[in-house]
């Protein structure tokens, strides 16, 4: 299958970028806005797609690792538009536009390969288990976005650096608002995936040599560490730059529980 | 170009004159109806606001308006002529043009880039059409003047950043806490300044606004002229944990807010951002507070910075102005340019089109003889045939306007067309 939407959809996220980075430069306030709806262009040209794939081979989005890549990116654009309607944090396009370029990138490498589905995936709760964590774990790096675009607005504050970069940011308690949302609502949606997951994992396999695999591990890692950053919020009270930066650390935990792990499991191998 | 444009403005004339002028052109009187009393000026606006006063006309005779419009202000200024030269300034043609577009767009006033000035020519603008003092000039150069000020704003920063200590506070409050829709203010101590500050935040959404001052007395007076909710300042360090903004400026010798008091309201009202702002010289936060995480406290002299940051910026966003400017300038000089050739267009187009109705008519005869069609047929032709032979000469009338050289050409096409009988 030519994957013509997907193509349209990463030049799209191209686009953006480029658009996004533009205003940064030129300081042209249009030109975000320019920018914000080609990337709500290339969410609906990425949703497309999906709805291709859906057709032809049923509700499976992440049959290998690319698509799961793929699939991450939409989340996360998808639900940074969605905070953009909301709050007036447009440049935050400026940090999700080239994160979105640079895994859809990382997608396309394998966008056409096998579309053979190994046997173990075959299970009906896989796709749910997939697609919960993947939302889960999307919404969870746009928290970590939020995060560094935190920490970079609040060095310009201290610094009384006004000019250039600093005022097109974003405020902090937006930024801060974003990072909540975003752990408030990643957290119960991974927890499900996780269980879904393991209730599956039970059924296919019934011993717990899966309980053993990296992923599985790391996912557990990731889910631990953001559960204590909620924590933190919501009991502690943690806010603004302590979030944030242990907000940044996460994200590097999660990028290698989805990314660099996958190549050390055997389970949750992908192709 | 036979616009001109007389008046004075904050920078060359002193308040004692403008204001006097002001006054005396004030509520009462029509000034528009008595500038247009003199034939040399067809078509005037009247702008007066506190910091200017000018009058931009269509001239007939460009010496004789000019002359006009000075006496005008002489005599309601109340000046001498000697002092009046000093203060005035006279634009001619595109120069006036220029003026205009400027002041409009806010490039020519006292705080560059502040927005009131179009509202204030709009209203120039609209006593000036139901005053029936405009003509076909006046209204196009100020739509696009309204146009080009519109362009400005859009295209450069120009009104971009706070130019104003207390507006900068609102500013940076913004740029902290995002939204300040039900935000609550804490004022220590009273001064202009704060209680400047604390009303543009609350024009800007903040919900209240808690006065807090040693001696009660003063906080309900105080409260009382901002609607706040007065307290003494026993219960300052229970109130710093409701506040999101806290606005300092006693008089006070030492500090009044220490890191302990600050980190013990941080901790009560579980880590919310704080914004600090220290109006007080001496100081009455503590820096030390300013390293507190979640804490952002900014003195006197770093909003000056913020302010001096952001009038440089406006510094170089009017440059792009100028530029914007110039272009509109350039287009109403062409558009106007064509207007002495528009005339000349109209008639020679008449002319061709009443030598076409009349032929038409005279060989009525051997066209009814035609069919429906075919007599169409006749007419699309020779119409078209007078159009491609109108083409070159309306074009080339149009682009020698633009140079300034074609009164030589309407003469010509009205002596060799004999279109003489209206006006030129």
């Amino acid at each position: 299958m030519e994957p013509l939407f997907f193509k349209a959809a990463l030049a799209a996220y191209f686009a953006a970028t480029a658009g996004y980075l533009v205003s940064l430069v030129a300081r042209r306030v249009v030109m975000a806005k320019l920018a914000t709806w080609v990337l709500g262009l290339a969410v609906v040209l990425h949703t497309v797609h999906f709805l291709e794939m859906y057709t032809e081979r049923g509700f499976n989005v992440a049959v290998n690792l690319f698509e799961a890549v793929s699939f991450f990116t939409w989340i996360v654009s998808g639900a940074y538009l969605a905070f953009q309607m909301r709050t007036k944090t447009r440049v935050l396009g400026a940090i999700v536009a080239p994160f979105a370029v640079l895994l859809m990138m990382l997608a396309s490498m394998g966008i056409e390969g096998t579309l053979a589905i190994p046997d173990a995936l075959q299970g009906r709760l896989v796709p749910i288990h997939v697609t919960l964590s993947l939302i889960g774990e999307g919404l969870f790096a746009l928290a970590s976005l939020a995060g560094i675009m935190y920490c970079i607005q609040d060095r310009q504050i201290r610094r009384r650096r006004m000019s250039g970069l600093a005022r097109y940011l974003p405020s902090l308690g937006d930024l801060d608002n974003i990072n909540h949302a975003g752990l408030l609502w990643g957290f119960p949606l991974l927890t499900l995936g996780l269980i879904v997951g393991s209730v599956w994992a039970r059924t296919a396999w019934g011993g717990s040599q899966w309980v053993a695999d990296p992923k599985t591990i790391w996912s557990f890692a990731v889910w631990c560490f953001y559960a204590f950053l909620l924590h933190q919020r919501l009991a502690i009270g943690w806010k603004g730059r302590k979030i944030a930066v242990l907000s940044i650390v996460a994200l590097a935990v999660l990028i290698s529980a989805f990314i660099g792990v996958n190549f050390l499991s055997s389970v949750h191998k992908f192709t | 170009m036979n616009v001109i444009l007389v008046g004075m403005n904050h920078k060359t004339a002193p308040l004692e004159i403008r204001e006097r002028l002001a006054f005396s052109c004030g509520d009462g009187l029509r000034p528009l109806e008595e500038l247009l009393k003199n034939p040399a000026v067809r078509e005037a606006l009247y702008l007066s606001t506190c910091n200017r006063v000018e009058v931009l006309a269509r001239a007939g005779d460009m010496e004789e308006a000019i002359t006009r419009v000075k006496s005008f202000i002489l005599r309601h200024g109340n000046l001498d002529a000697a002092e009046l030269e000093k203060c005035l300034y006279v634009h001619c043609g595109s120069d006036a043009v220029r003026h205009l577009f400027r002041v409009a767009s806010s490039l020519d006033s006292m705080v560059m880039g502040e927005p009131q000035i179009l509202g204030q020519v709009k209203e120039a603008y609209r006593d000036c059409v139901e005053q029936k003092a405009s003509g076909i000039i006046l209204n196009k150069l100020l739509h696009h003047a309204f146009r080009t000020a519109k362009r400005v704003r859009t295209e450069t920063a120009i009104a971009g950043n706070a130019v104003s200590v207390s507006y900068a506070a609102v500013e940076m409050a913004k740029k902290i806490l995002g939204s300040l829709e039900g935000r609550t203010v804490l004022l220590v101590g009273a001064g202009e300044m704060s209680e400047l500050a604390a009303r543009h935040l609350l024009a800007n959404g903040a919900g209240r606004i808690i006065v807090a001052n040693r001696t009660y007395a003063r906080a309900v007076q105080v409260a009382e002229e901002i609607h706040g909710i007065p307290v003494g300042f026993e219960l300052l360090e229970e109130k710093l944990q409701e506040a999101d903004i806290v606005i300092s400026s006693t008089g006070a010798a030492g500090y009044i807010l220490t890191p302990a008091m600050v980190q013990g309201a941080l901790k009560r009202r579980k880590n919310r951002l704080l914004f600090i702002i220290d109006i007080a010289v001496p100081r009455d936060v503590d820096p030390e507070v300013g390293r507190i995480d979640n804490v952002y406290l900014f003195n006197i002299d770093d909003l000056q910075g913020v302010v001096d940051e952001n009038v440089r910026n406006r510094l170089q966003e009017a440059e792009k102005a100028e530029g914007i400017i110039g272009e509109e300038v350039l287009k109403f000089s062409e558009w106007y340019n064509t207007l002495e050739v528009v005339p000349t267009i109209v008639s020679l187009r008449e002319k061709a089109e009443s030598i076409l109705r009349a032929e038409l008519e005279r060989s009525g005869s051997w066209l009814r003889a035609l069919g429906e069609e075919d007599r169409k047929n006749v007419e699309i032709l020779a119409t078209q045939i007078i159009n491609k032979i109108l083409h070159d000469p309306v074009t080339g009338l149009k682009e020698e306007s633009q140079s300034n050289g074609a009164m030589p050409y309407v003469a010509a096409i009205r002596k060799l067309f004999r279109l003489e009988s209206e006006e030129p």
